[in-house]
């Protein structure tokens, strides 16, 4: 018994090991603990503390917008981890019996979180999740870096149960997002031969929502209905003095831009679902509809010159509503231990309408227009999966589904002073036919293997790029023993979406090999390796130089391998030592530079440098953790990040290296 | 015909619930051997099934998922005496034996046709009743370790320069996934996408990209249609928006290439204006003008 018990706390303690060895993360905070604290009994509590406290350093050379968008971590003291529980020993609290509280990177990190439960049996749960996170993005990629966003986003949840453990139980919630910050966005003004402007954006965005529930269990059914009020307003506000715009050569000038446009508006939202389980089947039907709406006006006033002195204000209102309704239906029968049958039908419909009055005032010459838009999009889905378990070695199982979408659509335009009416409805409909067809094998115990294949067929896609003919085909397999853990998988997507006048092909092949290995309790390692496939080919045409260019093609191939190497030292009784290493490069096409030397035809000059982006980006870490005391360790790490695209697509090199890195003390009682 | 079937079939067994079979012994006598679990359970969640007090045998304490332990307390222990051991059961009984309590919660309504279950991933691949290492929900492990440990090519694709912030702690996997199972996705259709968290019933991402929900006067109708994953990479992508291709005029124009029955109209998505020039590298930053691309209220080509 007891040679048995040691041999689950080793298994345990390796699974752990594994566990910790697997995923290469930031270098901070610290993984290692100081050991199993037991923490003090107070009062019929058990109480553990811990902390981790230290100061986060990065020396940043290169593009530094580009570092903030994608790493972001910077210098300055940091409260990098903590964690609370208090935990009755009977369960018998007074005013609760649990309290949890864990953070990350408090202090100024660009990522900031907090989460907290407080419980007491059978009375009550609360739960609390807070986090904030420092945005930061220069938009080079979309506008070459004349968009730019720097703000902070700040979500909560709390969630309150009343009788969390009893037949009757009562919800309450509510859940905020704030996003404030500058930014920048972009205008053509004044009209599309003019020039782009890049107005100073206050943004501005408040999302609250209120929830409150009831979930009832009676004659083995459990019904439960929730309703919630989300409250939406963005006071997004743009603002620019005298600019000669974007382009120097082009004559477009602005002595002025201003633009207000608030949109407030809510989405109350009711769902209710009823749930009901025995031996041999189970039930499950759920309705939810959510009612969304949206007020808006906006005042934008534009002062400049464009050939001869214009002024222009544009001033528009209205509003738009959403609502949408979901049913879903599952019927599940077991007719015996080894067969699962589950039928599903789900109903979605959603009316998008949406008014808009527009009136657009230049150089005292007035126009006014109304737009009225209509789209309506309402899905039926039937699916039928079955799970059969032959024996503990083989299993199989396979589903059809269908779905039957149809999406109406209505676009109204209307210039009332001139008594001009233009309006365009238009229906479709899509059919899809799917099917999905697995094996699991577990020849023996410590190796799964499983295989499934999938097919679609769709008849009116709505979109060019859209699955219409896909195919998936999917394999993994995974040997686990005590310190060893193998696995391989293969996934690949295949689309061909091919019509008159246009073809889109899309393949996507997934390859990936990971390998844990922990041969002493001091030793362990990880690696693993992926390779992601994509080529696209899809029909395309566009305007250049005065001529509609048509026939032409665009493609995009993306050959990414991303490797991973971790290993980790126990030194002595003390120390711990973690070195790692990721790197992933995007090898695109195998092509040197964006166009071959010397090609002069424009159209290919434009495409060729689109169709593939070659890249690496690697990172490199090492931490050493050190037990000072049996409650303190003292911490340090290095991470290096190295950005590199192998040749210039946007307007400005985007490539950066940067040392980050940390040291700190971990305080646990 | 189908429907009455089942319906027959559910009239049928409706009362087919197994009763107790007795043989229970109580937890306190379980802790006798076991006490390296017993020391720490009082902070388990499962643990306030002892603390109640009022619940019946089968569904507290050790044996409300062990089953009875009459037969192993006489066998003197042994791994084969225990009712339900859970490293010897085969997955539906595991999967089985959670849902006697837990089926009940609404986010675990699709478990039964969940891609995990039909790949046999169960409780056990993800929870550790004992050795968990995260105390709200059991995890075996850090949550976006485990799920990395399957899905691998996932994690490569966190691992990329721009990408959602799972690896920095401040996103989980189940933001966006429901790892349980989750209702029909109200976007694109067919199977995919899988296991996709709703918030109401929209895609989970305007839960925080709140100012791309709307509802809009002029929606782009492919966000609601074919979802945000039409034009975006949402685990992580070389490029700085996410975007499926590196450069943004060449994702556009694959759609607005006026071709075939596609488009709100069914007559092809209309291509750019002869007003734009693509020689002039100003139109290839399509977003530059049309920068409420997700949806406007007062521009129909989402200028404003």
């Amino acid at each position: 018994m007891i040679a048995m018990r040691a041999l689950a706390h080793a298994s345990i303690l390796v699974a752990n090991l594994l566990g910790v060895a697997v995923a290469q993360q930031v270098v901070a905070p610290t993984p290692e603990s100081v050991g199993t604290p037991r923490g003090e009994d107070i009062g019929g509590y058990n109480v553990v503390h811990s902390f981790e406290t230290g100061y986060r350093f990065a020396d940043i050379g290169g593009n530094r917008g580009k570092y903030r968008s994608d790493v972001n971590f910077r210098n300055g003291l940091r409260l990098l981890g903590s964690s609370l529980s208090v935990n009755s020993k009977n369960g018998q609290g007074g005013m609760f019996d649990e309290i949890i509280l864990n953070t990350l990177g408090l202090g100024n990190d660009p990522y900031q979180f907090a989460n907290l439960r407080i419980q007491k049996n059978g009375l009550y749960r609360y739960d609390m999740l807070w986090r904030l996170n420092e945005y930061y993005n220069p938009g080079l990629t979309i506008s070459d870096g004349r968009h730019f966003r720097d703000t902070s986003r700040r979500l909560q949840d709390h969630d309150l149960i009343l009788l969390p453990q009893s037949k009757v139980q009562f919800r309450f919630g509510y859940s905020g997002n704030t996003q404030d910050g500058p930014g920048l966005s972009t205008v053509q003004l004044f009209d599309s031969r003019g020039d782009e402007f890049a107005p100073f954006a206050d943004i501005h965005r408040v999302r609250n929502e209120f929830r409150i529930g009831n979930d009832i269990e009676l004659a083995g059914f459990k019904f439960s209905w929730l309703r919630a009020w989300e409250n939406f307003k963005e006071d997004t506000s743009y603002l620019l003095g005298s600019s000669p715009g974007a382009n120097p050569e082009d004559l477009t000038t602005l002595d002025g831009f201003r633009r207000i446009e608030p949109q407030h508006g809510n989405s109350p939202f009711w769902r209710g679902n009823l749930h009901g389980e025995r031996k041999s089947w189970a039930v499950n039907a759920r309705i939810t509809y959510v009612g969304a709406r949206r007020n808006f006006i906006l005042d934008e006033t534009a002062v400049g010159v464009v050939r001869n002195a214009t002024n222009r204000q544009i001033v528009a209102g209205g509003n738009a509503t959403r609502p949408t309704t979901a049913g879903d239906f599952s019927i599940s029968i077991f007719p015996g231990e080894r067969l699962s049958v589950v039928n599903n039908t789900s109903v979605y419909s959603t009316r998008i309408n949406g008014d808009s009055l527009y009136s657009e005032v230049n150089n005292n010459r007035p126009s006014n227009q109304v737009y009225f838009q209509f789209l309506g999009i309402r899905t039926i889905t039937n699916s039928t999966d079955i799970n059969y378990r032959a024996s503990s070695m083989i299993g199989l199982y396979g589903g059809y589904h269908y779905s039957s979408r149809v999406i109406r659509s209505t676009e109204n335009f209307s210039i009332p002073a001139f008594d001009i009416a233009e309006g365009v409805t238009a229906r479709q409909e899509n059919h899809v036919h799917s099917g999905l067809a697995g094996l699991r094998l577990r020849p023996a115990k410590p190796l799964t293997i499983s295989l499934d294949a999938e097919m679609s067929r769709a008849d009116r896609p709505f979109a060019p790029i859209a699955d219409r003919n896909f195919h998936a085909l999917r394999g993994r397999a995974q040997y686990k023993a005590k310190s060893l853990l193998l696995s391989a998988g293969y996934r690949q997507n295949y689309n061909t979406n091919s019509v008159s006048l246009s073809a889109h092909s899309s393949r996507a092949r997934n390859y990936s090999f990971d390998a844990s290995w922990v041969p002493r309790g001091w030793l362990a390692f990880d690696a693993g390796y992926s390779k992601i496939h994509l080529d696209t080919v899809s029909g395309i045409a566009f305007f250049a130089g005065g001529n509609l260019n048509t026939g032409l093609s665009s493609i995009y191939i993306s050959n990414i391998h991303a490797g991973n190497f971790g290993a980790r030292f126990g030194i002595g009784k003390r120390a711990d030592l973690y070195l790692g290493y990721s790197i992933t490069k995007d090898t695109g096409d195998g092509r040197s530079s964006a166009a071959p030397p010397g090609t002069t035809d424009p159209v290919l000059l434009l495409l060729l440098p689109a169709q593939t982006f070659p890249l690496s980006f690697q990172s490199p870490l090492a931490r050493l953790s050190v037990r000072l005391t049996q409650k303190v360790r003292w911490n340090a790490g290095w991470q290096f990040y190295n950005y590199h695209e192998k040749f210039l697509v946007g307007a400005a090199a985007q490539n950066y290296r940067a040392n980050t890195g940390y040291t700190s003390v971990l305080w646990s009682f | 015909m189908l429907g009455i079937a089942l319906l027959f079939l559910l009239a049928l067994t409706a009362s087919a619930q197994a009763p107790s079979t007795g043989g229970y012994v109580g937890s306190e006598v379980c802790k006798a051997c076991h006490s390296d679990i017993w020391v720490n359970f009082y902070k388990n969640p499962h643990y306030k099934s002892i603390a109640a007090g009022t619940l019946p045998p089968e569904s507290t304490g050790c044996e409300g998922c062990h089953g009875p332990g009459k037969g192993h307390v006489e066998a003197r222990g042994g791994k084969t005496t225990i009712p339900r051991a859970f490293s010897l059961m085969p997955t539906k009984g595991i999967l089985d034996t959670c849902l006697t309590c837990h089926a009940k919660d609404l986010s675990r309504a699709n478990i039964r046709r969940s891609s995990h279950t039909l790949a046999d991933v169960v409780c056990s691949n993800c929870h550790s009743i004992h050795k968990s290492t995260t105390p709200k929900f059991l995890l075996a492990r850090k949550q976006a370790d485990l799920c990395y440990s399957c899905h691998s090519n996932v994690r490569a694709q966190f691992e990329m320069p721009f990408k959602h912030r799972v690896n920095e702690g401040f996103m989980q996997c189940s933001d966006c996934h429901n790892p349980h199972g989750a209702f029909a996705p109200t976007t694109r259709v067919g199977l995919r996408p899988r296991m996709m968290e709703q918030h109401g019933n929209e895609e989970s991402c305007v839960r925080c990209h709140t100012d791309k929900r709307g509802p809009f006067a002029f929606e782009h109708p492919p966000v609601k249609v074919e979802g945000c994953e039409g034009c975006h990479v949402p685990h992580g992508s070389m490029n700085a928006r996410m975007l499926t291709r590196p450069a943004v005029f060449t994702m556009c124009l694959e759609c607005h290439n006026g071709a075939g029955n596609f488009g709100r109209q069914g007559d092809g998505i209309k291509t750019q204006s002869g007003s734009h020039n693509m020689f002039d590298p100003k139109y290839r930053n399509c977003t530059t003008c049309h920068v409420k691309i997700h949806g406007s209220n007062t521009a129909p080509n989402f200028f404003r």
